[in-house]
């Protein structure tokens, strides 16, 4: 069963095209990354996924339900799709635990005690719970992240959007968030991952999508595309980024 | 004039004190509609919606192109018509200070609506992605995430703002309103000390603004982190 599907999704900026008849699902428990140059349209395609970016060609259906539909409660949708951004994105006017239980309270309209428990829970998860009244400005880059992770997860999620999630990390921080997406990927979470990680990659991914000039030139099972990517776009990609 | 003769003013403290309270009730009136509206404003200007955006554009155009002095006579002129057609107050009352009142809450209000514009904008994109994300419609994503960060980033700016209105409150003296400023004038005119008591008023409103622009200033250090 799908979870996301995307069907011939075209997108413009002015005459500039970002996006070309890109087709692809994420299928419910599938962790699916995204790789490709720098500006090869895979944020863009990801940030579609939860309607962040419209689309002007094309559909994308979200858990059975269309994003383009005019009676989508496109907030009701997004209430139920975690996604982590490259920046963190952390509330800095509110203290971790706020961070944490502002959506589930003021979306999903949970009780504030449930809600912090379900904060706190999560938080334990991505092993911060002693920073829980900290502001996020007091936390490292990593720690930042990891708490994004545990905001998203606090929602009770059906899946999860990671927008490079690690690219604005400093080295020594990108292994304790890769930790937590891994453990989320082998309890099962259906992931849609946009990421430069390929040691990530080779260790959960079911599938690879490479994208490049806003169109999806490879989408193989992972062993296939490490094995023997049929683009030649592919190829070049992975030999300069697997070099080192 | 020869001396310099301090005499009259202790007894006219009362009617200065009066006028202080006419000014501050201005002041405040027109910072507390002012922001409101402004807000309001600011939002319908950076809204997606064309119309909304340029009526909101031309309010705050209109309103910073044409000298407060002006807009204060305006309401005063206009306002009696209004009030008489709308509420039915009997004519010959007393209308100056709500002329004023709302002479200076509508025209702030297009000056707080560029501060508070600018400062929404000064609110990272991201955030409101990530609001949107977490399933927040408009209105939550504004009042929870956007609007909090982009008044503590404007905070400096609004208090400035609130300086210049106290002082520009004087121009009430057009519609012959007792403020502050008008009382001082009153009282000088009376007494045949004009020079005195505009040196004292002057000194009030010195030691007032030049006060709490200090304050601004130290509290732009506090929040400059």
């Amino acid at each position: 069963m799908s979870m996301i599907r995307i069907e011939q999704v075209s997108k413009w900026y002015g005459s500039f095209q970002v996006l070309a008849e890109c087709s692809t699902q994420v299928n419910k428990g599938e962790v699916v990354v995204v790789c490709g140059p720098s500006g090869s349209g895979k944020s863009t395609l990801i940030r579609c996924v939860n309607g962040l970016e419209g689309i002007q060609q094309g559909t994308i259906v979200v858990n059975g339900i269309a994003l383009a539909d005019p009676k989508t409660n496109l907030s009701k949708l997004r209430s139920h799709v975690g996604m982590v951004f490259q920046n963190f994105e952390l509330f800095p006017h509110m203290s971790v635990t706020d961070n944490l239980t502002i959506g589930q309270i003021k979306v999903l309209g949970r009780p504030r005690e449930e809600a912090l428990a379900r904060g706190l829970k999560m938080l334990e998860r991505v092993g911060l719970k002693a920073q829980a009244d900290k502001y996020p400005h007091a936390l490292s880059g990593g720690q930042q992240q990891r708490v994004a992770i545990a905001r998203a997860l606090a929602m009770d999620p059906i899946c999860m959007l990671f927008d490079e999630p690690t690219s604005a990390l400093d080295p020594e921080m990108v292994n304790e968030v890769l930790d937590v997406m891994v453990e989320l990927a082998t309890e099962g979470m259906t992931m849609m991952c946009v990421t430069h990680e390929m040691g990530f990659a080779r260790k959960v991914a079911d599938r690879v999508i490479f994208m490049d000039h806003g169109r999806i030139v490879e989408d193989a099972a992972k062993d296939e595309f490490f094995g023997t990517p049929r683009a030649e776009r592919a190829q070049v990609f992975l030999s300069k980024i697997l070099q080192h | 004039m020869n001396e310099l003769d301090w005499t009259s003013i202790p007894g006219a403290l009362p009617i200065l004190g009066h006028g202080m309270l006419v000014t501050l009730q201005i002041t405040a009136t027109a910072i507390v509609v002012g922001i409101l509206w402004g807000t309001l404003l600011a939002l319908a200007r950076l809204s997606g919606l064309r119309p909304l955006a340029w009526l909101a554009a031309g309010y705050v155009n209109l309103f910073r192109a044409v000298p407060l002095v002006m807009v204060i006579l305006w309401f005063y002129l206009i306002v009696p018509a209004l009030l008489k057609d709308w509420l039915g107050v009997a004519q010959g009352a007393d209308i100056r200070m709500v002329s004023a009142l709302v002479a200076f809450a509508l025209f702030e209000s297009a000056y707080y609506a560029e501060i508070i514009r600018a400062g929404i904008q000064s609110v990272p994109k991201g955030q409101v992605s990530a609001a949107y994300a977490l399933g927040m419609p408009y209105g939550l994503t504004m009042r929870l995430v956007v609007l909090p960060q982009a008044f503590r980033n404007m905070l400096p700016l609004l208090l400035t703002q609130a300086i210049i209105l106290f002082q520009d409150t004087s121009l009430v003296y057009v519609i012959g309103l007792a403020d502050f400023f008008g009382s001082a004038y009153k009282v000088g005119d009376r007494d045949g000390r004009l020079v005195e008591l505009l040196l004292f008023a002057g000194a009030v409103y010195f030691v007032l603004c030049f006060g709490a622009s200090l304050l601004v200033r130290q509290l732009q250090k506090r929040f400059a982190t």
